[in-house]
């Protein structure tokens, strides 16, 4: 009983911090660019309007098929992440997976959903999804490395065991392991398919983008996921850079910040190309991260 | 008769099951005086006869199908006979026999194909012999510092004889695994073989190398560190060992992406994944060899899945290039899902086992400290999900582009009935990846004298770096979907077919049948623009061999002109050397 109720609350509260932080961002962006902009609301609404669509056009069973998986891979994900420390609730299926699961989790649905891309027939589509393959492989090395450095420094790769072994400000991650997580925030934004990283699917290349095909409910699951997997990410990193949360005040209010540091980087910067990104990702992050395995593995003062 | 005959052949290709199932104890029979072919089955040999034992049958089974050919069958026992002879040796010189009898029978199996080139087969054939001689030097070399031909540990080795063991019978199974720069034959080979018969090659023999890599390791008392001390947390040897093992994975990722063929996906592909057996290899911890194993166990299920439903689709179509299939989803659904299951597996994804193999591996990297290998390993298994998707994609999705593929019907049973063995195998070992680990891996690693892995249950994976529970992985998934999908059909409103298969949002145009929407063997090639893959795909070590080649024939030329048509420079040479020979012995005190 508890196991369900707190699967459920966790799906619950991914989904409002979801709609609520990219209503945020909405406004946040149009301000930015001096315009009034929707209101917080409006993911909301938008969702809503996609999945009370009176009709959905399907193109076979695969079709119809990869939006349910990448939307039962959201909700796995969301399940194995813990969102609070120290708490019995929304811990979901957490304690039975780990740092490396949750990586791969993050990739299951999208490929799932490649499936459908690819099923629908339409070329544009399958571009889309070997740009996101493409960038997938860029952004993939540097983040992998800094998350090795955080598994390196803790000797687990269980997200609660390095949760646990930030108490206090002084033993936060982003404190103790600074490099890290320096090398993952780039990686990071391209992960949130946030701007400059954000050429799959981008707004005004809808026609290259994954989702060419997808309309009405099956448009609906797509948004859903993302932005529960978007919570999802942000809470992951919450946990191993920023000590995690003991309540759910103090949960949404780390990961807004997190969520503020990234698009603040988003709204500056223009769209890269697929190949520049990739390149981009594996010299500055790369090199980044390669300088700190020399300084945190190779030096003798690290031993 | 012929019935008979399929049957016998049969019960032949069931032989390794029956040998894993059955031996107990140990053969001996000598040769000459102090030379005997003594055969013992160790857990380390049992476990690769029990690959052997999957692979055999699975591939017996489509191989016997009407119109037999005969002599492809007998060779395929005699290769099966090779092997076990190989993995039951409890001396070099069965070992040999046994290499040797492996590789004249695969080598006279892949010249029963039509499409085998001569450049083809004169490439596997040399390096498989150039293997093979390498392990005979090795096998003199191990005779003259015990002087007995048993596989035993050497006592009380010096440096410079290990190195020459290392280096003689480590090249000579690097050969066989393929790995960069020796891997010229793998591709080629794995692609002109009879269409079942890559699937034997690639899932059964190339394991016999990985088999030789561990059993080179027993060799030495203290395995690869003792040869260079160590490197971080790692044995300073295996780290050049991992490097290559890693790069091969890199390098054979890209060209995989950049193939028009499928078979040649699959092959490249098949040097990628040994690739990391190597690494693991190189790593040399329990967990390391643990996820070597497991890697190799999931390689050759999936291998074995990937290969037939391939053979499947080229028999149904006539057809093994991407630009020439299509949408095949509809008319061949257990292939599409064989292939599916297949790549998932391939890719390392959650919950198959595939993941399981890779866990441990990146886990031991970060035990040993080697990180940079981790993000190198990271790399080519994310640009592994490009030609995953690309094998997937290519043949079931898209648009059908050619006639064979319009009118294709689902492979016949003896193609089926291996594909849905190896589905639910993999299925299973997913859902319980300590099984694997506490009944196929753990017996080796205590023969080895290493920390077993085994965790409380079958259902989970542990490691001194944490795991996960398969079981709950799975049920939270299945759950889900079930949830997702059931709500999906709850909400109201209707879902309607498109009319034609042209109903696209085509850029506000109207595609027909002329217009290309398949996407085909075009996928990948926009990889070239980043300058690092550009680079890689670039080159090819064809270059490094043609260069070889031309070397060779200059150095030829340079011996020939010793061999003169006149008689009398071969006197004078003769009697130059023959007096050099004595003055030297004279100097040195020698008469």
């Amino acid at each position: 009983m508890h196991a369900i109720l707190d699967s459920l609350a966790m799906i619950g509260v991914s989904y409002i911090m979801g709609f609520l932080f990219y209503g945020f961002y909405r406004q946040l962006n149009a301000r930015v660019q001096r315009r009034w902009g929707p209101s917080i609301w409006q993911n909301f609404f938008d969702n809503m309007k996609f999945f009370f669509k009176s009709e959905t056009l399907v193109h076979g069973p695969m079709f119809f098929f990869g939006p349910m998986i990448i939307m039962a891979g959201a909700f796995t994900t969301v399940l194995f992440v813990p969102f609070l420390k120290d708490s019995n609730w929304l811990q979901g299926y957490s304690q039975y997976g780990n740092l490396i699961l949750i990586i791969y989790l993050l990739v299951v649905g999208p490929l799932g959903n490649a499936l459908a891309v690819g099923s629908s027939g339409n070329p544009f589509g399958v571009m889309g999804v070997t740009r996101g393959l493409t960038r997938l492989m860029g952004l993939e090395v540097p983040f992998f490395l800094g998350l090795g450095l955080v598994m390196l420094q803790h000797e687990t790769t269980s997200v609660h065991a390095i949760m646990a072994a930030q108490d206090g400000l002084a033993h936060w991650g982003i404190v103790t392991n600074p490099i890290a997580f320096c090398v993952i925030l780039l990686p990071f934004i391209a992960s949130q398919n946030g701007s400059p990283f954000d050429v799959v699917g981008a707004p005004v290349e809808v026609y290259a983008g994954p989702r060419v095909e997808f309309g009405g409910r099956l448009l609906g699951v797509l948004m859903t996921q993302n932005m529960m997997m978007s919570i999802a990410k942000l809470v992951l990193v919450t946990d191993l850079f920023l000590g995690g949360a003991t309540n759910i005040l103090v949960l949404i209010l780390k990961a807004f910040a997190l969520f503020v540091l990234t698009t603040a980087v988003s709204m500056v910067f223009p769209r890269l190309r697929t190949e520049q990104a990739v390149d981009f990702f594996w010299k500055v992050p790369l090199g980044l991260g390669v300088l700190g395995v020399i300084l945190t593995v190779w030096l003798p003062w690290s031993a | 008769m012929s019935l008979i005959l399929k049957l016998f052949f049969f019960a032949v290709s069931l032989s390794p099951t029956a040998l894993l199932m059955g031996w107990d104890g140990h053969l001996t029979w000598t040769l000459l005086d102090g030379v005997g072919l003594s055969l013992t089955l160790t857990p380390l040999a049992a476990f690769f006869l029990l690959l052997l034992a999957l692979a055999a049958p699975l591939v017996a089974l489509p191989m016997l199908r009407r119109p037999a050919d005969w002599p492809s069958l007998a060779l395929y026992a005699a290769l099966l006979a090779g092997m076990q002879l190989l993995l039951l040796a409890g001396d070099f010189v069965s070992f040999f026999i046994g290499w040797e009898i492996m590789t004249w029978s695969s080598y006279l199996l892949l010249l029963r194909s039509p499409r085998t080139e001569m450049a083809t087969s004169q490439s596997y054939i040399l390096f498989n012999l150039a293997s093979a001689f390498l392990l005979l030097a090795g096998i003199m070399v191990f005779y003259g510092l015990t002087g007995s031909f048993d596989i035993r540990p050497l006592v009380g080795p010096t440096q410079p004889q290990q190195l020459a063991l290392a280096l003689l019978f480590g090249l000579a199974f690097l050969i066989k695994v393929g790995t960069l720069p020796l891997h010229i034959w793998v591709p080629r080979s794995y692609d002109e073989a009879p269409d079942i018969f890559s699937a034997f090659l690639s899932a059964a023999i190339s394991k016999m190398g990985v088999y030789g890599m561990i059993l080179l390791l027993t060799l030495f008392p203290e395995a690869l560190t003792g040869l260079y001390g160590r490197l971080l947390n790692g044995p300073a040897a295996g780290y050049l060992l991992a490097w290559v093992g890693v790069i091969t994975a890199i390098v054979a990722t890209y060209k995989a992406i950049s193939q028009e063929d499928m078979k040649r996906l699959l092959a490249y592909s098949s040097i990628a994944q040994v690739g990391y057996i190597t690494t693991a290899v190189g790593v040399g911890s329990s967990l390391a060899l643990g996820g070597a194993l497991y890697l190799a166990l999931v390689h050759t299920l999936v291998k074995l899945l990937l290969f037939i439903s391939v053979a499947g689709i080229v028999l149904q179509t006539g057809q093994r290039r991407f630009n020439d299939l299509g949408r095949l989803i509809e008319r061949m659904p257990i292939s599409f899902f064989g292939v599916l299951i297949g790549i998932i597996g391939l890719a390392g994804m959650p919950p198959l086992p595939g993941f399981a193999a890779k866990y441990l591996v990146f886990v031991s990297l970060v035990d040993a400290r080697w990180l940079l290998l981790l993000a190198a390993m990271i790399l080519s298994s994310t640009a592994a999900f490009i030609y995953c998707y690309k094998l997937i994609y290519a043949p079931f999705l898209g648009h059908a582009n050619s006639a064979g593929a319009r009118e294709a019907k689902e492979a016949p049973w003896p193609y089926l009935v291996p594909q849905v063995i190896l589905m639910a195998l993999l299925f299973g070992l997913g859902v319980f990846p300590g099984f694997a680990i506490e009944v196929l891996i753990d017996p080796v690693l205590t023969a080895l004298r290493m920390a077993p892995l085994g965790g409380s249950s079958w259902a989970v994976l542990t490691t001194a770096y944490g795991g996960y529970d398969g079981v709950v992985l799975m049920s939270v998934f299945v759950t889900a979907f079930v949830l997702v999908t059931g709500l999906f059909l709850l909400l109201r409103g209707r879902m309607r077919r498109a009319g034609s298969p042209y109903d696209l949002s085509y850029a506000g145009e109207v595609p027909t049948e002329e217009t290309p929407l398949h996407y085909g063997a075009g996928m990948g090639r926009e990889l070239r623009r980043i300058p690092l893959v550009g680079w890689i795909l670039r080159h090819s070590s064809q270059g490094f061999y043609l260069g070889l080649t031309r070397q060779m024939r200059a150095a030829a030329g340079l011996l020939g002109g010793f061999y003169a048509g006149n008689p009398q420079t071969w006197i004078l040479l003769a009697v130059v050397v023959f007096a050099v020979v004595l003055g030297l012995q004279a100097v040195t005190g020698g008469i």
